[in-house]
């Protein structure tokens, strides 16, 4: 009994010491990492009077702020929990090239860089946020960057839903500056329209432009169905193609939506029409979910014929490996990068810098295993924290390093971006205007298949001619209505043939 | 805590704590205050639901997060005026809050009558079916949510500042827990624990089991809802992913870490899981070790294992233990059986 007694005293001692370290820890470092934003004082009765007004105005670039606080969004769980290393590699990278920094380990971005520098300003990394693709999840994450780890500038996050979180977070936060990691859901900017929230990356409808117009006016398709995830990316992405291919004058018979993370189509499959029914079918099923839908489709409606079959940025040449060389001839969105044998110098340059920074990256592309750091920098994940990076040195290198929220801010505004994909824009909403570089999956000599750029479309914005604006309810199952309209980019695509763009 | 001892030891450290978090915000940080401590009394208050069916009721539910959630989505639903989501129904705010109290302490009953019937195993197993039902019926019906859930949600005047909505949090959890030990004894909480206990002799005693239970239910979804709308007020927003399965789990492991037969628990379980999330990544050399915050879940599926090996009674049951070997002879205590009294009264102690 006595040993009983003396295993509770110490359990108790044990749960009291573990509660007070956690009080302390909370409370102990009020005055030391607590930054006003508007340079009031911070002491706890200042704070509770000027909190109490409803603005949440911890953290922020005050006045006398001399150092960029970094704190990155990234994605450790989830269905997209494989690219959180791609998520910080992008920024670091962007740093490393730009600002002068060092990244610390030659294995991982994880553990940051050093000596990261705009006109004497240093960027520090202040944390990395841990997302799951869940809105809830990824508030908690910048709340704790922003008021506790007292990020005064924040990159990401990753995903759709995500970005309507974080930018109504932005709005509430102003001094606060937020640059999109990859977020490609529409909402974040033509709908909060936050002024400190730029996205410095296109959103999933600008990245399937120009393809409803290829495969109704070259490949003849009239009729299409498209099945694609429930949920804000899922949506826009679909939005911007079904958007395309009715404004050039085709017609969807039918949209399908399986919620995100299914890992059985079947019955989505089959709700679909038949091969002989429709003239192609347009996919925008994510992750995992990309071959799971395939095979279900095989299984349910005979063998693939690529030519019927067109898909956003997951359709790539990997499905070949489970479903044969059928799937050659479908067509690809676009993504933040072009395709890969698009090679300029900018671009080959870029990704020798990736290989140069470290050794290896295990990365979603390498799927978590060490691999060459340029295979995720060629992708549209680690590209767009990049993209965010070089805005944010270009943006102080124009204030002269200067970080209050109103100088910088008008800056970021003003930025247009020279990168290796191609230059970036902002819109009135502070979102990308972005060039589009479509391709499809073809079968090479050696029987393997690749994939080839077909098209570069130039300068997509995200109201697609007026499709899109601030008085339209944002892409759903059923918006938008399948209807003509003109299309800015229609005649003005830059077809591609061997890598090489035909200006 | 007892009511015929105002001074009990018990009762003085009730009251510390309140004093204590009343006047937290003075030294406290902002993120303290207003992030940590607002979450840990917004998921204990919940959780104290689920610590109020399973101490008083002999129900362990896991759908007191999807009613959490339909006071959330209802009252965004309701007070928006404009927006692409939802209903958009623009009504006043406080009319908005009695509506999703409403609306959820109707749809509490109706799932309790139906479930009054079924104990232990297939109680849970139906109530996990509710969330379920609850997540799917959210994420497809773009009527009320849709999968992006509803956003925008601003708190009513005067909780509209993270401060006031901090003492609303506090304000309500002191009431609830004060509300939920007087109601055990009370005609009705009596009565329930005799329904947990014995519901066939209740029944012969004439006693009405289903309609306690469906009762009992139905308060807690009731509570349950005022925490959803703290929680829509803190978060801003509402989506069927802050009600799916992996949250519903949260929320009775939080009650478990507690202790799940003790009102303090919910808080104090609660108070461990967001303390953890937020600060475990701050200790030195801990990401030296692998625990980053990736390995969240992993730390805290440690430590509820750890509770359920040492003390099955959570952390408030080791305090318990603790207060017992001062008194001589925990073990001997534990196996006594408990007098009528002590089963009245001290079943959620």
């Amino acid at each position: 009994m006595n040993s009983h007694a003396t295993k509770a005293r110490w359990l108790l001692a044990a749960c009291l010491v573990s509660i007070v370290a956690l009080v302390a820890s909370g409370c102990g470092d009020s005055g030391t990492t607590a930054q006003p934003s508007d340079g009031t004082a911070s002491d706890g009765a200042a704070s509770d009077g000027a909190a109490s007004d409803g603005a949440t105005d911890t953290g922020g670039s005050g006045e006398g702020d001399d150092v960029v606080r970094l704190g990155i969004l990234g994605e450790c769980e989830g269905p997209f929990g494989g690219f959180h290393e791609d998520t910080v590699a992008g920024v670091t990278l962007a740093l490393v090239n730009h600002a002068g920094a060092t990244a610390t380990s030659e294995t991982t971005a994880l553990d940051g860089w050093s000596g990261a520098e705009v006109n004497g300003t240093p960027i520090e990394l202040t944390g990395i946020g841990c997302g799951d693709d869940t809105p809830d999840t990824i508030l908690g994450e910048v709340r704790q960057l922003v008021e506790q780890q007292d990020a005064n500038i924040v990159i990401g996050p990753l995903s759709g839903d995500e970005g309507i979180a974080v930018a109504e977070y932005a709005e509430a936060n102003p001094d606060v500056t937020f640059l999109s990691g990859i977020a490609g859901s529409q909402e974040p900017t033509l709908e909060v329209q936050a002024p400190n929230f730029f996205r410095f990356h296109g959103d999933g409808a600008i990245w399937n432009a120009g393809l409803g117009d290829i495969l109704h006016n070259q490949e003849g398709w009239d009729t299409v169905a498209v099945i694609a995830d429930d949920y804000s990316f899922g949506h826009t992405s679909a939005a911007g193609f079904i958007a395309d291919f009715c404004g050039v004058g085709g017609d969807v018979v039918s949209r399908v939506f399986p919620p995100l993370g299914t890992t059985d189509y079947s019955s989505f499959v089959q709700q679909l029409p038949n091969p002989d029914e429709v003239d192609g079918y347009f996919w925008v099923v994510g992750g995992t979910g990309t071959q799971a839908a395939l095979e279900a489709f095989v299984n349910a409606k005979g063998d693939l014929t690529g030519d019927q079959h067109a898909g956003n940025l997951f359709f790539n040449p990997g499905l070949a490996s489970a479903l044969g060389t059928d799937i050659a001839g479908a067509y690809v969105g676009g993504f933040a990068v072009l395709p890969g044998d698009i090679q300029t110098p900018e671009i080959t340059e870029y990704l020798a810098s990736a290989d140069e920074t470290w050794d290896t990256l295990a990365t979603g592309l390498t799927g978590g295993e060490p691999g060459p750091p340029s295979t995720a920098a060629g992708f549209g994940f680690m590209y767009g924290y990049y993209s965010a990076g070089v805005a944010l040195v270009r943006g102080l290198e124009e204030t002269g390093g200067d970080l209050s929220p109103e100088p910088l801010q008008s800056a970021l505004a003003e930025l247009t971006l020279e990168l290796p994909y191609g230059d970036i824009s902002l819109d009135e909403n502070r979102s990308g205007i972005v060039d589009v570089g479509l391709s499809r999956l073809v079968e090479n000599d050696e029987g393997e298949i690749v994939q080839e750029a077909v098209a570069i479309i130039p300068e997509v914005d995200q109201t697609f001619g007026g499709t899109f604006s601030t008085d339209t309810p944002p892409p759903s199952r059923d918006f938008p209505e399948c209807q003509e309209a003109d299309l800015p980019w229609v005649g003005n695509a830059i077809p591609v043939e061997d890598g090489v763009p035909q200006e | 805590m007892s009511a015929r001892r105002p001074l009990s030891p018990g009762n003085l450290v009730a009251l510390a704590v309140l004093v204590f978090l009343l006047v937290l915000p003075i030294f406290g940080t902002e993120f303290f205050v207003n992030n940590v401590m607002t979450e840990v009394m917004i998921l204990g208050l919940a959780a104290a639901t689920i610590v109020f069916l399973a101490s008083c009721g002999g129900m362990t539910s896991l759908a007191q997060l999807l009613f959490a959630g339909i006071a959330g989505f209802m009252f965004g639903n309701a007070a928006l005026e404009s927006g692409a989501r939802g209903l958009t129904l623009g009504w006043p705010p406080w009319i908005a809050v009695l509506f999703a109290l409403a609306v959820t302490t109707v749809v509490a009953f109706l799932l309790g009558a139906l479930g009054s019937r079924t104990t232990g195993i297939y109680f849970l197993m139906l109530t996990l079916v509710y969330g379920v039902i609850g997540y799917f019926f959210f994420a497809q019906v773009v009527t009320v949510s849709g999968p992006g859930g509803v956003t925008s949600i601003t708190a009513p005047a005067p909780l509209n500042g993270r401060v006031p909505l901090y003492y609303a949090a506090v304000g309500l959890s002191a009431l609830v827990y004060l509300a939920f030990r007087a109601i055990g004894r009370t005609n009705f909480g009596l009565a329930l624990q005799g329904v947990r206990d014995d519901p066939v002799r209740m029944a012969s005693l004439g006693f009405n089991v289903p309609f306690h239970r469906t009762l009992a239910f139905t308060l807690a979804g009731f509570v349950a809802g005022l925490s959803g709308l703290l929680n829509v007020w803190f978060n801003g927003q509402i989506d069927p992913a802050s009600i799916a399965i992996g949250p519903t789990l949260i929320l009775l492991i939080i009650a478990v870490i507690g202790g799940i037969s003790h009102y303090e628990g919910a808080w104090l379980g609660a108070f461990v899981y967001v303390g953890a999330s937020n600060y475990l990544r701050e200790l030195p050399l801990v990401d030296r070790i692998g625990i980053t915050p990736d390995r969240f879940n992993t730390v805290i599926g440690l430590i509820v294992v750890l509770i359920m090996v040492l003390s099955p009674e959570g952390l408030v049951g080791i305090a318990g233990k603790g207060r017992g070997w001062r008194r001589g002879s925990p073990r001997a205590r534990s196996i006594e059986p408990p007098t009528t009294s002590e089963t009245m009264e001290g079943t959620a102690r």
